[in-house]
């Protein structure tokens, strides 16, 4: 059996300018990062840290007045979002509104994406005009939507009332709590897919087009192209896509803010609303950290699962 | 990587390390000192301010120039915004030695913009705002009790149920400039289309009720239909104001004067029995903000509605011949109740930043609430009632369509309970509002729901 063992020799030091060179190479790639530690640091972690322990104090606005620290209150923020019937609905609606609007945005961009993607004429001029909606601020599109949504004069009203060959007069979608949240959706949508769509299309531009003749002439049909050939190519974009997606309404609330103020009823009070509602119209900071605590492990419970469903579909 | 990249990119961190340090730093404890008062020097101040007050002579030595900061929504909005500038002007002109510089925001972020301009250092002097803010700034220890700067004899001539409705803990942290209960404004034409007389508008409950078939029976010129009768139910707080107005007509309650809930009245469940048939009928434009309703009275889509006076400007920027039509009269007596309404007022809240500043604002509120300043105000861009009682008397407001029928609800409007989550409390209230009629809850069950909602944002 060869004898394996080392030996120390103090003269040879071949192996010493290497590892230096490794601490030296780390060293520098740590100054490279220490802005951006510095900036997690600072503008993410601290206030998140920050957020968890005032949503576990008594904390208003007269503590910051007043430079004074807020007070431990045994939970008592937590237990009253549990107990006055405000928190379990507004999870309920925020999901609602996260998953379907995900959805529908996913669904309605890829069409989108493919339309712009192909030969059709006008496709060009189509995808410069379409990122209109996401360049108008939020508040904005509230805005127009809730003219668009005006019971008594606005436009939807008038088109329901043409198709409809003016059998329906009362059609007034942010008025009735069952539909109040599908209006805002639409206006989330109207605004979000372009972005949606304008990605995917970039994912569209890496699926090999030789691949896709081959599968041709092997004789897969478009379906079968697009859910064994298209998807897994774009896997990544889309998983960064419906990331973006899911972030940007798990925290929707100027949208729905200026379109319903979370009514008709508490229909459409997110989590977003009910955050707001507790720490700047109750003026009641704990609270409302307390809210933004449940609301911030939800988030990151969603991605996690969102992360493990992409991962146990990958597609070999 | 060359040696020289190496040191350059290094020196960017460094550069980056450095200014990201840099962004921490603020004289924030210097200004703080200044701007959030102990409750020692507060005392000392407001005692220097009221024996200054004291000699009655308004002869204020200022040492050096000061400047007011007035935080004032109103300058921002077309209408009020030359008021505002010109009163400025003229204050300016007056006492050379002080400035008025505006702090602004818009309407619906200001409390909030007030809350973080004082928690981040900036000094407030005077905010321009509803009474209803004024639980919340007191709160927050931003507002001081005017008793504390100006006379007895100067508060007193000012109408008591004005006074009233700025008081948290009994004491007023607030001068009403202007004032106005919800009040009752009609469209005299549709009255006289729909054959009614546009000199008798309704006075109860039941009376409304009665002549509003005739007025849905109408059409606009172009074929639109008109409701007989608006009552803001939209999911913003002064609506929860309105429909506490509409409870107090009631004869009914909403929260006792130590700001615990005191629903359990048959006034209450009656108001909201109301909004129910209302709706039923079809008569009360749904989840309207007080806003639409304008709209809609201006475009003659609206016989009545209730609104406070200077809610009219609303309407005047929309259809300038409006006032052609319009009238006023109090508040509708509902079940037990007589018509009493709640008390709005815009306001003038001041801060405490020393003994200069608080002098120089008194000037300032005084100056603002003089005949020359205030009437033509109330005449030509927000009708209202002046706060103080010997402007009541003058033929322009005796006189002013928008607010003549209405003048006698003063006597009997009430205030609300000054709490600091009054504003989330009126947003739960225009919930309930909404359960009982695009809901279609029933009145007893919508009242539990609001009561265990209500009943947390109260222990808040």
């Amino acid at each position: 059996m060869q004898n394996k063992s080392i030996t120390f020799d103090p003269n040879k030091k071949k192996g010493a300018p290497f590892m230096r060179r490794i601490t030296k190479d780390r060293l520098f790639a740590l100054a490279l990062l220490t802005p951006s530690i510095i900036v997690t640091v600072m503008f993410i972690l601290v206030p998140v840290f920050d957020s968890v322990i005032r949503s576990l104090q008594d904390y208003r606005i007269k503590n910051i007045i007043a430079g004074t620290p807020g007070k431990w209150n045994e939970f008592a923020n937590y237990m009253k979002l549990f107990s006055n019937n405000k928190l379990l609905p507004s999870i309920e609606t925020t999901f609602i509104f996260v998953g379907g609007v995900v959805l529908a945005q996913f669904v309605l961009g890829m069409a989108m994406a493919l339309v712009l993607n192909s030969n059709l004429k006008g496709a060009r001029f189509i995808r410069s005009i379409m990122m209109a909606p996401w360049i108008v601020p939020t508040i904005i599109s509230g805005l127009i939507w809730m003219w668009i949504y005006q019971p008594q004069y606005g436009l939807l009203k008038y088109v329901v009332g043409i198709f409809s060959a003016g059998r329906v007069t009362d059609f007034a979608m942010l008025n009735n709590p069952a539909t109040a949240l599908l209006g805002i959706a639409i206006a989330a949508l109207w605004k979000q897919i372009p972005l949606t769509a304008l990605l995917l299309v970039s994912g569209l531009a890496n699926v090999p087009e030789e691949t896709m003749e081959a599968a041709t002439v092997d004789g897969a049909n478009a379906v079968n192209r697009f859910f064994h050939i298209t998807i897994p190519y774009m896997k990544s974009i889309i998983k960064v896509t419906t990331s973006m997606s899911i972030i940007e309404n798990f925290k929707q609330f100027p949208l729905i803010w200026t379109m319903t103020g979370g009514g008709p009823d508490n229909s459409t009070s997110t989590l977003a609303i009910l955050s707001y509602r507790e720490a700047f119209v109750s003026n009641n900071l704990g609270s409302g950290a307390a809210v933004t605590t449940i609301w911030m492990l939800l988030m990151i419970g969603v991605v996690i699962l969102f992360n493990i469903i992409f991962k146990e579909t990958k597609m070999e | 990587m060359s040696k020289m990249k190496k040191v350059l990119a290094l020196l960017l961190v460094f550069v980056l390390t450095a200014s990201l340090g840099a962004c921490g730093g603020s004289p924030k404890e210097e200004t703080k000192k200044d701007t959030v008062p102990t409750d020692t020097k507060q005392t000392d101040v407001t005692q220097a301010v009221k024996e200054e007050t004291d000699k009655a002579s308004g002869d204020y030595e200022f040492k050096e120039p000061v400047t007011i900061k007035f935080a004032n929504y109103g300058v921002l909005e077309a209408g009020y915004d030359k008021f505002w500038n010109d009163a400025k002007k003229g204050f300016e002109e007056k006492y050379p030695d002080i400035t008025i510089e505006f702090m602004t925001a818009e309407y619906g972020q200001m409390l909030t913009q007030v809350v973080t301009w004082v928690g981040g250092g900036e000094k407030v002097d005077l905010v321009f705002g509803e009474a209803s803010w004024i639980p919340t700034l007191a709160d927050a220890g931003i507002l001081m009790p005017v008793t504390d700067a100006f006379s007895e004899d100067y508060l007193s001539q000012i109408y008591p149920s004005m006074l009233e409705a700025m008081k948290v803990d009994g004491v007023p942290h607030g001068i009403p400039m202007y004032a106005s209960p919800f009040i009752m404004l009609y469209n005299k034409d549709l009255f006289e289309q729909a054959g009614l007389d546009p000199n008798s508008p309704p006075a109860t409950v039941d009376e409304m009720m009665e002549i509003a078939p005739k007025l849905a029976a109408l059409k606009t010129a172009d074929g639109n239909p008109v409701y007989p009768f608006g009552m803001t139910t939209a999911s913003v707080a002064v609506s929860g104001s309105c429909l506490t107005s509409l409870i107090y007509g009631f004869g009914g309650s909403v929260l006792s004067a130590d700001g615990k809930l005191d629903i359990d009245n048959a006034g209450f469940k009656q108001t909201f029995e109301f909004l129910k048939e209302l709706d039923d009928k079809g008569y009360n434009p749904q989840v309207s903000k007080l806003k639409d309703l304008r709209n809609l009275f201006a475009l003659g889509q609206l016989a009545m509605y209730y609104d406070q006076s200077w809610g009219f400007n609303g309407v005047r920027s929309i259809n300038p011949d409006a006032i052609d039509f319009v009238a006023s009269a109090a508040p509708l007596a509902g079940g037990q109740g007589t018509g009493e309404s709640l008390i709005q007022a815009h306001t003038l809240m001041m801060g405490n930043n020393g003994e200069a500043q608080v002098e120089a604002t008194k000037l300032f509120i005084q100056y603002l609430l003089t005949e020359d300043v205030l009437i033509p105000y109330l005449q030509n861009v927000a009708p209202g009632y002046p706060s103080m009682k010997a402007l009541s008397e003058i033929p322009g407001i005796t006189e002013s369509p928008v607010l003549a029928g209405a003048i006698k609800s003063l006597d009997t409007a009430r205030s609300a309970t000054n709490i600091p989550t009054i504003n989330d409390f009126n947003l739960e209230l225009t919930a309930l509002a909404q359960a009982v009629t695009v809901n279609d809850k029933e009145v007893d069950q919508a009242i539990n729901d609001f009561k265990t909602a209500a009943e947390g944002i109260l222990s808040n």
